[in-house]
């Protein structure tokens, strides 16, 4: 029984598997620190692209806010650290519940809205998110929070001075956790749930789907997923201050990747923050010098060029053309 | 045996327009039922009050003995109420086969039997070879073969039927009448909207015609095209009184 559909899920886990176990040999050739870094940030908004793709993707909950998430989980990782002394694995944990949580209790009023008006809101709560933070003198207002370093290297404070590498398998962790959750998502009731509601949501409440449920379903799982990425962060750049950990950039480099490989797929993610990340990283280095948002501007042009060219996204050049559709079957005519 | 449907004194109004006012109908077990009546007789509304689109102003559903009048429309679902919309409404970005998953997943949370109860309603609905194309890509009638297929699904006791005839050529809307005789040959009651009696009434037990929000008659198909009421609330008076 539907062989080719099962074929294909297996086809895409052994794909995803063999990828992942050829990204672990990448540093063996790539000693630059500088190129180093850049993998690790690609992996890392790979990961946070694929957790906002499953609400604002699979759910078509279009948030602008992501950054809130991102900016929680960094937090919460940094504070537990610093003042408590609790390990980062915790706070990543602690800060993903807790945006999760956070993502339900607004996305009850929210998911209320409709279109635009969702995303306007999600866009404002996290500037609101933004100034808080900023004038939050306990968490280190403007200033920040500076997470000391250790004197030793620890995959349990995840603190390593002397090398980036563990960086980098821990951010390619967490792009495949990101994406494995996807696909084992995908082929679930809140899967189905969640494409039907972005289709049409009156039908779907009509076949039994709970339409709100499923918003804060996916809400909940994209927010949780979004922090892990977040203390991650913390953790690598070792410092953190509102505005670099919660502005409305981070919102848009987690839509960005998603809309330029394929909103609402499982590989558009991945794909697009394989080129756009590094592209941002170029551009900024090489012409951002003559003033900041040069990198933003090439790829709002690429990404204009691709809603113009390929609103379906760059996947859509991978798949194979679905079975003709042209014959309407005869038999199928009435009703 | 109780009724499966029944509806009390139900008043539906929008604002100053009365689109129901106290139609109490009932539709036993086990028969197909077509609601009928002339454009603007407000059968789309009580419709979409039984699949619970909205909440009646006054008047009680009664589903399977139980009020479901407070309920939404995603718990009659559950409760076994399926419904199709006159305006179909497909999941475009989905395949044929995920639409009709979607509906089955209320039964179960299986991917395996959800998938294979689809098959099975596919074939069921003479779709199953189209199972792997994007709805978006399927003709006008295949659309509302996949609305009827999606809700059947969820394996209704009560199924709706919003218009699911109209617009179609003879031959698909024969083809169309056969599917509602074998889906109430599995058991389940159909309740029908269509506004075409000719197609209509050959194929129900019972008719009840709606007239300027109100039950103008109801009874057996025969009784019903021959009623001067029903005569004048098509075609006017003058006709009626040549009956």
């Amino acid at each position: 029984m539907d062989k080719a559909f099962i074929q294909r899920r297996r086809r895409d886990l052994i794909v995803a598997a063999c990828l992942a176990l050829l990204a672990t040999q990448v540093p063996r050739y790539v000693t630059d620190v500088y190129i180093q870094n850049m993998m690790i940030m690609t992996l890392m908004y790979a990961a946070l692209s694929q957790s906002w793709n499953i609400l604002s993707g699979y759910c078509g909950q279009i948030s602008l806010g992501h950054a809130l998430y991102f900016g929680l989980g960094a937090y919460v990782t940094a504070i537990l650290y610093t003042k408590f002394g609790m390990l980062p694995w915790f706070g990543m944990c602690a800060g993903g519940l807790l945006s999760a949580v956070i993502a339900m209790a607004l996305g009850y009023p929210c998911f209320r809205l409709g279109g635009h008006y969702f995303v306007i809101a999600t866009i404002v709560i996290a500037e609101i998110a933004l100034v808080l933070f900023q004038n939050w003198e306990w968490a280190g207002a403007a200033l920040g929070i500076t997470i000391p370093l250790s004197k030793q290297d620890s995959w349990l404070t995840l603190q390593f001075a002397k090398d980036k590498l563990p960086y980098f398998y821990f951010a390619l962790a967490l792009a495949c956790v990101a994406w494995f959750v996807t696909w084992w998502l995908e082929d679930s009731k809140w899967g189905y749930w969640w494409r039907a509601v972005k289709d049409n949501p009156v039908a779907a409440e009509s076949l039994g789907v709970v339409v709100f449920n499923s918003k804060m379903g996916a809400a909940a799982v994209s927010a949780f997923l979004v922090a892990v990425g977040g203390g991650f962060y913390a953790m690598y750049v070792t410092y953190i201050d509102p505005e670099s950990v919660m502005g409305f950039q981070f919102s848009l480099l987690m839509a960005l990747p998603a809309v330029l490989g394929g909103i609402g797929t499982l590989w558009g993610p991945m794909l697009g923050a394989v080129i756009l990340i590094p592209l941002t990283e170029l551009t900024r280095s090489y012409i951002g010098g003559s003033g900041r948002g040069v990198d933003l501007i090439v790829y709002g042009g690429l990404i204009i060029a691709i809603s113009l060219a390929r609103p379906q996204g760059l996947v859509s050049l991978f798949s194979r053309k679905r079975k003709p559709a042209a014959q309407p079957v005869r038999e199928a005519v009435a009703s | 045996m109780t009724a499966l449907l029944e509806t009390r004194n139900i008043t539906q109004r929008f604002s100053g327009l009365t689109a129901n006012s106290d139609v109490s109908i009932s539709v036993g077990r086990g028969e197909i039922v077509g609601l009928i009546g002339p454009n603007g007789a407000g059968k789309s509304t009580l419709f979409n009050l039984i699949a619970g689109a909205f909440k009646p102003t006054e008047g009680t559903i009664l589903f399977d003995g139980e009020d479901v009048t407070a309920l939404p429309a995603a718990e009659r679902c559950q409760r076994g109420i399926g419904r199709t919309f006159q305006v179909v409404k497909s999941f475009e970005s989905m395949t044929v086969i995920e639409n009709v998953i979607v509906g089955a997943l209320v039964r179960t949370t299986n991917m395996r039997d959800a998938r294979r109860k689809a098959h099975e309603v596919l074939a069921f609905c003479g779709l199953d070879a189209r199972a792997d194309v994007l709805a978006s890509d399927l003709v006008p009638s295949e659309k509302r073969r996949l609305e009827v297929a999606r809700a059947l699904a969820t394996e209704p006791k009560l199924l709706l039927l919003d218009e699911v005839l109209t617009g179609l050529t003879p031959v698909e809307s024969q083809k169309g009448v056969e599917l509602v005789r074998r889906v109430r040959d599995t058991g389940i009651t159909v309740l029908m909207v269509e506004h075409v009696m000719e197609i209509v009434m050959p194929l129900v037990d019972r008719a009840i015609v709606l007239d300027l929000g109100k039950v103008l008659i109801e009874g057996s198909p025969k009784d019903v095209v021959r009623d001067p009421k029903v005569i004048s609330a098509y075609l006017g008076d003058r006709h009626a009184v040549g009956a």
